[in-house]
């Protein structure tokens, strides 16, 4: 069953009084599965986050369509947005984006809050999640006083306590070190596991290969795709590797 | 490098940073311009030739003083928070290759720039509207001696340049002192510094409880004006303290305490609010108690100096009940008599006659007046244990005497009262005595038969903050006895018995004072050696509006500094936590907030953090009602008008929060225009 159907997404940015009119998507379609663990690639300038944008519905597509779980994003109304965000979405930035006035504990309620849930079943919640990604012990901890892995695995734990139908990351271990990133990627993989959907957006072949699927961008458009099979992960990473120098040398299209 | 490179380098700083600079050089601006006018007024010819110029005078110095001194903390204060934006912008010429000799150099430019700007426009502002003070001031004081001519006054203006230049001066070297202190590093992160959450400090939020409620209990405990005098400047320190450590610690404490409550803080209206809040009392904590005090000031200021002049006709009828009242004052009780004062009586006919006016609502009495301390209805005259000066002594139950015997009593007021030896009626003249008895230590114990509604008490009186009461016996020597024959410190008799004579003429102001004069040296031809005092009101009231109209005025133009300031901090604490919401509200949009949820948090913030110092100012003001209600019963302006200074004062709250709500209204646009600002960049 696929979770995520993406079909002839086009978005392009025109400058003040339509001029300097910049594609920044031409026409990508795909579709993810769920329970999928998909790595999105691509260079910088090639779409991505512009994807990743449209994906999240914090942007809107010049055309085409966007359907998570039978639900048709450009359908939704302005104001039910946030929530309907809150509700199926769960984030995981470069950044990591927790807020500075909150606790760790608070910062992972956040959206729970928001969605108005009881403090008992807030709790119910962040228990086995924050077990599961080894964070038991930070949470009365202020953001500014944990290490960046600490930080993302917190923010990991703020995207699943909704339990979302899908994770969306955005270069998750863009701003950690290369320890830190392992451990991340270990948990994205693990908690892809348990069934849950993660689509991830990255420049890191390091990252993607812990994927089920690779999809590569360029130039706005879905240039190429490959699947993990049977491969092990530096199997898989070798085959990015090769995909990549392919791709950037203009090898042809398969 | 090329000449004017540097001072171009800062031209441009200030014009890109125009909405940090421009609201800094305007209130530098208004501060020259009210310090010009206040000084240019001292000097000025027309306030010169007012009546009661001395005091006027006298007030408007002091006024500057307080100016200057303000000026100079609140510059610092608003250079501090432009500095810590700047400091970026210096960081990066510093790492770009720029020494801290350049650095210094942009800014001394800047400073100098800002100086001569704020300085010239205030003067600007100041000469133009110095007519207008002047008319103002004037007119407040009800003088007439007004030429439409303009005037500049050329000390004034070296004045206003020197004392601000010292200022700026000043400024400068701290922000000299700032940058070659500091690492180009520290430099470009300064504006994030001090990110930490905020730990709320019990100690000092309950030392700021105590202090506030101590400060309070004071304020409303007090029960003599003298004391409330002496006290009140401890009182107002206790609550300035008060209010910077309740907002600094005891607004984080609280929020502490909320987010204790599971219930309360997991809610989706209070998370974000409470949590943030923490932090924003914490950052603004000393700019709200600013804001705070600064509101409590010009209240304070506002509703007293107008109740003050608004209530002077009402004083003025308080401190001289008759228009005209003379006293003379005989050397002995037995020749105060009929007979004796026969002469006097002709002589005010006479003058009457002669200025063709019936004189009415005459009084004319003799009477003896003593000071004590009054204690269980026992009475201690002897000078050398009553210390009048004692500020203190007014709690000890000192009073003040008046002895009037029953013939003039009668004859005032047609009654046939009778009184036995040592019988008497009593009046007292704010205050009140129960006892049934009254004895005086050296003189005699007298039995009260009669409490009685009202005597015509004179000036003295009221000019005066002691209690009185008024003592009708069958005659002087009957209630006075052994009191007679003691002397006062300066050895003269105890009790000097004296007559009272006063009435209403009804003729102008002028021919009131002509009255008046002559009245006295009539009085005076009769027998030189007898003391002799005259006074009307006409002849003080010029010295009232003096006094209560110069108060008034630099209540009015301090005020409005104050407010000027007061605008400025918040305008300020608007923009700083602006720039310091814009990444909090792009990371909340990303997590699921609504635009509306956002709008709606934040609004509730900016409305608890805008209003709490005004209510908290409210709050200063109530409890502060009784103990300046008592200061102004120095001014004259006795307790039963405590309606007038309460009107007064809740139409001028009323006036300052419709002001300070415009306020929030425009500076809160600003919030929010820079906070969505960013956002459109983010998403």
């Amino acid at each position: 069953m696929s979770i995520l159907e993406v079909s002839g997404i086009k978005k392009i940015y025109s400058g003040r009084f339509g001029g300097n009119r910049v594609e920044a998507l031409k026409n990508v379609s795909f579709s993810v599965e769920s329970g999928e663990f998909v790595a999105i690639m691509g260079e910088s300038g090639s779409g991505k986050t512009t994807l990743l944008n449209i994906l999240a519905a914090l942007d809107k597509p010049t055309s085409g369509s966007v359907i998570l779980d039978g639900m048709n994003l450009s359908a939704i109304k302005e104001s039910a947005i946030a929530r309907f965000r809150r509700d199926n979405l769960g984030f995981v930035f470069q950044e990591f984006n927790l807020l500075d006035t909150f606790t760790v504990e608070d910062n992972i309620f956040l959206p729970l809050v928001l969605a108005g849930k009881p403090y008992r079943e807030m709790e119910d919640r962040l228990r086995p999640i924050a077990a599961k990604l080894g964070i038991p012990g930070l949470l009365k901890k202020y953001p500014y006083e944990i290490s960046g892995g600490q930080k993302q695995r917190a923010a990991v734990a703020r995207a699943m306590i909704t339990d979302p139908k899908m994770i969306l990351a955005d270069e998750p271990t863009g701003a950690l070190d290369s320890r830190s990133s392992d451990e991340l990627l270990k948990l994205f993989s693990d908690v892809n596991m348990l069934g849950q959907t993660v689509l991830m957006v990255t420049h890191s072949v390091k990252a993607a290969s812990v994927a089920g699927r690779v999809m590569f961008i360029k130039d706005g458009e879905v240039f190429h795709q490959i699947y993990r099979g049977a491969n092990t992960n530096e199997q898989f990473y070798q085959r990015i590797s090769d995909t990549l120098i392919m791709i950037a040398t203009g090898g042809a299209r398969k | 490098m090329k000449a004017g490179f540097y001072p171009r380098l800062a031209f441009d700083g200030i014009r890109k940073n125009k909405r940090l600079y421009l609201p800094y050089i305007m209130a530098c601006s208004v501060m020259a311009a009210v310090f010009y006018i206040i000084v240019f007024l001292r000097h000025d010819a027309a306030v010169l030739n007012l009546f009661g110029e001395d005091l006027i005078v006298e007030t408007l110095s002091l006024g500057s003083i307080v100016i200057a001194c303000f000026a100079c903390v609140f510059m610092f204060y608003t250079n501090s928070f432009l500095m810590r934006r700047r400091k970026k912008e210096f960081g990066l010429y510093n790492i770009l290759g720029m020494g801290k000799r350049s650095l210094v150099l942009i800014v001394s430019c800047e400073t100098v720039t800002v100086a001569a700007a704020s300085v010239a426009i205030g003067l600007a502002a100041g000469i133009t509207l110095s007519k207008l003070a002047e008319l103002l001031l004037v007119n407040l004081l009800k003088g007439s001696s007004v030429d439409y001519s303009f005037k500049i006054d050329a000390g004034a203006i070296a004045q206003t340049a020197a004392v601000f230049s010292v200022i700026f001066l000043l400024i400068l070297l701290n922000s000299v002192r700032q940058i070659i202190f500091s690492t180009s590093i520290s430099l470009l992160r300064a504006e994030n510094f001090g990110e930490k959450p905020p730990k709320a400090n019990w100690l000092f939020g309950i030392a700021g409880l105590v202090l506030l409620a101590a400060a309070y209990y004071i304020a409303v405990t007090i029960t003599s004006p003298i004391t409330a005098l002496v006290v009140f400047f401890f009182a107002v320190l206790m609550v300035i303290a008060g209010t910077y450590l309740i907002m600094i610690s005891g607004s984080v404490m609280f929020c502490r305490i909320l987010q204790k409550i599971k219930g309360y803080y997991y809610r989706p209206n209070h998370f974000v609010s409470v949590s943030s809040m923490a932090y924003r009392m914490k950052r603004n904590g000393a700019g709200l108690a600013s804001i705070c005090i600064l509101s409590t000031m010009v209240l304070v200021m506002i509703s007293s100096t107008t109740s003050l002049y608004f209530g002077m006709e009402y004083a003025l009828g308080e401190r001289y009940p008759r228009e005209v009242t003379s006293s003379v004052i005989f050397e002995s009780e037995s020749v105060l008599n009929d007979e004796s004062l026969a002469p006097y009586r002709k002589a005010a006919e006479d003058i009457s006659n002669k200025y063709g006016f019936a004189p009415t609502d005459t009084v004319d009495y003799r009477t003896g007046a003593v000071v004590g301390y009054l204690e269980n209805g026992t009475v201690e005259t002897d000078a050398g244990v009553v210390d009048y000066l004692d500020a203190k002594s007014i709690d000890k139950g000192v009073c003040q005497f008046y002895f009037v015997p029953l013939d003039d009593y009668n004859r005032m007021f047609n009654t046939r009262e009778k009184l036995d030896s040592k019988e008497v009626m009593i009046y007292m003249y704010r205050g009140s005595y129960d006892l049934p008895e009254i004895t005086f230590n050296n003189g005699e114990t007298l039995k009260i038969v009669k409490r009685i509604d009202y005597f015509p008490t004179d000036g003295d009186a009221a000019m005066s903050i002691l209690p009185t009461m008024v003592i009708i016996s069958k005659d002087l020597e009957d209630a006075l006895g052994g009191l007679l024959k003691l002397a006062d410190y300066s050895g003269g008799p105890l009790v000097s018995p004296s007559w009272i004579y006063g009435f209403n003429a009804g003729v102008p102001a002028e021919e009131q004072i002509n009255v008046m004069n002559e009245l006295y040296s009539r009085f005076k031809e009769i027998s030189p050696d007898r003391r002799c005092h005259t006074e009307c009101v006409e002849d003080s009231r010029a010295g009232f509006y003096g006094l209560y109209g110069g108060l008034f005025f630099l209540g009015v133009m301090l005020s409005a500094v104050f407010i000027i300031a007061a605008v400025l901090i918040i305008y300020y604490k608007q923009l700083a936590e602006g720039y310091e919401d814009q990444p909090r509200f792009g990371i909340m949009q990303k997590v699921g907030m609504t635009d509306r949820e956002i709008r709606r948090s934040i609004n509730s913030q900016l409305l608890t953090v805008f209003f709490l110092p005004l209510i908290l100012a409210a709050t200063h003001l109530l409890f502060a009602f009784p103990i300046i209600n008592k200061i102004l019963l120095l001014f004259n302006l006795a307790a039963s008008n405590a309606t007038l200074y309460g009107i007064v004062t809740v139409i001028c709250f009323a006036v300052f929060a419709l002001m300070y709500s415009l306020v929030y209204k425009i500076t809160s646009n600003t919030y929010y225009r820079i906070v969505t600002g960013g956002r459109e960049r983010t998403s």
